[in-house]
């Protein structure tokens, strides 16, 4: 039935034209396409007026400071605009780094609850999911900064401990240490000895390490190499550094006026906007590692049973490990939901990078050159977290026996 | 043929045993209540220890919202507020065309439900428990009875649709088909005919929009156009035609890359001299640009989700690259993304609070901000935020709710 050959009763066959070749056609529509592309790009950088686009006016002093700086001392007259933009990224990546530890924690926490045997304590855990997924984080931000301002008492009537921590709707303030700047200076052959003595601990830690794997591999029991490792480590540094002097000192907090002075200070804006975020993404994160758990087969809970694991030893042991493999992944979006989501801080008036961002345009009109910083400056976070989650992936996904 | 085996031993005479679940059904409500408890509250020392602390903390959490709700907070915020927070600057003359717009809306969900779903209990509760808080909201203190009249007979609409919708049999005859074709136009045209009935004939224009109408408007424009953003970019992205792959990705990855404030900002600052129009309208724009940017991602999960087979499948019965994508492709991938999609739909629902942030707009949030500037309010912040948040919530959670009974008609997840 298959025709082989065109009937000779038909008229010659027209040769096909180029443009009914798909390749042809693929080639046509994307040169269209690339013509159209080109068309929108230059009527907007047209529209933009990009004449006077350059970023020369970070290198003015901004006027104005931020409270409760860290690293350096800006005073906003000595210092460039770029110096505080430098100020504020750390400003956020500290929220950052706070909030990602709380909302893993509460997360994981919740979902194992919601997974929970016990009725009561599984419908608390999605009572927590439901309030928190449910509700803006920009309202629950404001609404735990309200909460916090109002029913902590004003500065006035501080709450005191010991003339050393303090708490008050102006903020947590507490001891800290603060490196001695006479001693940490290249100069001082103290700090050399210091780093010498360091890498040896680590040379040490890792020789340890290394002999409890193959005793571990040898034995069949656990000889906890990683623990043992930076145990040594953390002791050698700690002993070493006493025995140097212990070159910091501790920076007890004061209050003049209506402001705490020195010391650590947990301002309330800082509390509310680590709150909303853990508290936000926590129930994700929760949902996130209820999914994973419950992807596993259930052989695996029952054969953690059966050998006579304890409930917190079949967790820890065998559902968790083998959860996080799907968990990962999905944990990495919601800790770069973190990293967007932080620019909420401007709700509370946090001096955040989105903030500090947001003045400058204000104070120079310069909105599309801020515009650049900002995505420049969220993706390149995004992009290291990224990286710093894909290692842990592979070492979770590929350290199996 | 062998013979059956014969029971070994005769039933007691006078009751049927049954299988060990349906015999532990049967006994006493009281054993059956004592069994549960020792099972899933008390099942050692260990639980029953977890449980009473739970239990505790629950309590005590209760205790501490009764003792609020009643008497610790000074809700004078909310009731004085009330127009403010809801719909602001909106003319009160055309109060009358929010209602309508209300009506259709509920008359839409009551299809909707009748058609591809049913109301369970739960549901009816949900639906009591908000309507009388909404009904108590706008009844109490006198102001404006029949505003809670007009909520009423949009319940009424959504109930009316409902049985009517209800009553059409769940089959493939032609009334069906039709009847789920109208559902689909309906839900479809639920913006423009709602953004219709608020402008049309002189009322409303997009800067009156304000308070939760705001949100109510936002977040629609921004899930339908991030749609309408998204499937193209979607379909783009999996191209094969590498220069429109490349642009796609580049135009997803850039708009995941900046926050929404971000792009609010760009809203505010920088789009006018590109898109020009009011501020409303670019801020629409944004959130459709937005929305679509993560709507195409999902799409395109689900598109991976599917077996190459069926494209192979399409194509070989001969079908052409538009109808495979229109008929096979895209309505399998895009059952597939409804989860995701209506979870950033409820995102868009959420974030459309941070319109009031940088922008000059105000939507709820925003309002109540400027409920507690005025000076008699000026110590009920926690009140009116407390507020904003139980309105944003009972949307979301009504959005997730409904989104969950979608999945299951749709039988998503199930192949």
């Amino acid at each position: 039935m298959a025709i082989t050959e065109r009937p000779s009763s038909l008229p010659p066959a027209a040769p096909t034209p180029p443009w009914h070749r798909r390749s042809v056609r693929n080639q046509l529509f994307q040169g269209a396409y690339l013509i159209a592309t080109a068309l929108v790009i230059v009527y907007v950088i047209n529209a933009l007026n990009l004449r006077e686009f350059g970023f020369g006016f970070l290198g003015d002093p901004a006027g104005f400071a931020v409270p409760n700086q860290w690293l350096i001392d800006y005073d906003g007259v000595t210092n460039s605009r770029f110096v505080m933009y430098l100020v504020a990224i750390w400003a956020s990546i500290r929220v950052m780094l706070v909030a990602i530890a709380f909302a893993t924690i509460i997360g994981v926490l919740v979902g194992v609850a919601r997974l929970s045997s016990n009725w009561l304590l599984a419908r608390m855990a999605m009572l927590f999911v439901e309030i928190f997924r449910n509700t803006p984080l920009l309202v629950q931000i404001v609404l735990w900064y309200a909460i916090l301002i109002v029913a902590i008492p004003p500065i006035g009537e501080v709450f005191n401990i010991g003339n050393a921590y303090y708490l008050s709707n102006r903020g947590i303030a507490i001891p800290w240490p603060v490196p001695d700047p006479g001693w940490w200076n290249a100069a001082n052959w103290l700090v050399w000895v210091w780093v010498a003595l360091l890498a040896a601990a680590g040379g040490a830690a890792w020789w340890v390490r290394r002999g409890r794997i193959a005793r571990e591999r040898d034995t069949g029991q656990p000889h906890y190499p990683n623990r043992w490792a930076f145990s040594l480590f953390a002791v050698a540094a700690l002993v070493t550094f006493i025995a140097l002097g212990a070159p910091v000192s501790i920076d007890k907090p004061i209050i003049e006026g209506t402001h705490y002075l020195e010391g650590m200070i947990i301002t309330p804006e800082f509390a509310a906007l680590v709150l909303g975020l853990s508290a936000y993404t926590a129930s994700f994160i929760a949902e996130i590692v209820r999914a994973g758990i419950q992807a596993l087969p259930t052989g695996q809970s029952e054969a953690a049973n059966a050998i006579g694991l304890t409930g917190y030893q079949r967790l820890t042991v065998i559902i968790l490990p083998q959860a996080l493999r799907q968990i990962i992944p999905s944990i990495t979006n919601q800790y770069l939901n973190i990293n967007k989501n932080s620019s909420l801080a401007s709700a509370v008036l946090f001096a955040d990078l989105f903030f500090v961002a947001g003045v400058f345009q204000n104070k120079t009109g310069r909105a599309l050159e801020m515009f650049v910083l900002i995505i420049v400056t969220y993706m390149l976070i995004s992009l290291l977290i990224s990286a710093v989650m894909n290692v842990i992936n592979a070492r979770v996904t590929t350290h199996r026996v | 043929m062998a013979e059956l085996p014969q029971p070994a031993e005769a039933r007691p005479p006078g009751r049927v045993v049954l299988p060990p679940h349906r015999e532990r059904a049967r006994r006493p409500f009281a054993d059956r209540a004592r069994d549960w408890a020792r099972h899933n509250l008390f099942p050692s020392r260990g639980g029953t220890l977890l449980t009473l602390i739970s239990f505790a903390l629950l309590v005590l959490l209760l205790c501490g919202v009764i003792w609020y709700v009643f008497f610790g907070a000074d809700w004078s915020v909310v009731s004085s507020n009330r127009w403010l927070l809801f719909a602001g600057s909106f003319p009160r003359d055309e109060e009358w065309r929010l209602w309508v717009g209300v009506a259709v809306v509920f008359f839409m969900i009551g299809v909707a439900y009748g058609l591809w779903s049913r109301f369970n209990r739960r549901d009816l509760l949900f639906v009591a428990i908000a309507s009388a808080f909404l009904i108590f909201l706008m009844a109490h203190g006198g102001a404006a009875a029949w505003s809670s009249i007009w909520f009423l007979v949009a319940l009424a609409l959504m109930f009316g649709g409902y049985v009517v919708a209800v009553r059409i049999p769940r089959d493939n005859s032609r009334l069906r088909v039709r009847a789920n074709r109208i559902g689909i136009a309906l839900i479809a045209l639920a913006l423009p005919i709602v953004l219709l009935i608020l402008m049309v004939g002189g009322g409303a224009v997009s800067t009156d929009f304000d308070g939760f109408v705001l949100n109510v408007i936002l977040a629609p424009v921004g899930i339908v156009g991030g749609l309408v953003v998204a499937i193209p970019l979607a379909i783009g992205r999996a191209s094969s035609l590498r220069i429109i792959s490349w642009t796609c990705t580049a135009y997803i990855e850039l708009v995941r890359g900046a926050p929404l404030l971000g792009w609010l900002f760009v809203a505010l600052f920088i789009l006018d001299d590109v898109i020009g129009g009011s501020l409303v309208v670019r801020t629409m724009v944004v959130l459709a640009v937005f929305t679509g940017a993560y709507m195409a991602e999902y799409i395109r999960g689900g598109l991976q989700a599917l077996h190459h087979g069926q494209d192979e499948a399409a194509r070989a019965v001969g079908l052409s690259r538009r109808q495979t994508l229109q008929l096979i492709i895209m309505p399998q991938a895009l059952r597939v993304s409804i989860p995701p999609l209506v979870g950033q739909a409820i995102s868009i629902w959420k974030d459309t609070s941070l319109v009031s942030v940088i922008l000059p707009m105000r939507e709820l949030k925003g309002n109540a901000d400027s409920a507690i500037a005025q000076t008699e309010f000026i110590a009920d912040r926690i009140e009116a935020y407390v507020f904003v948040a139980v309105i944003f919530w009972i949307v979301a959670f009504t959005m997730s709710r409904i989104s969950q009974r979608v999945e299951r008609a749709q039988g998503v997840g199930e192949r």
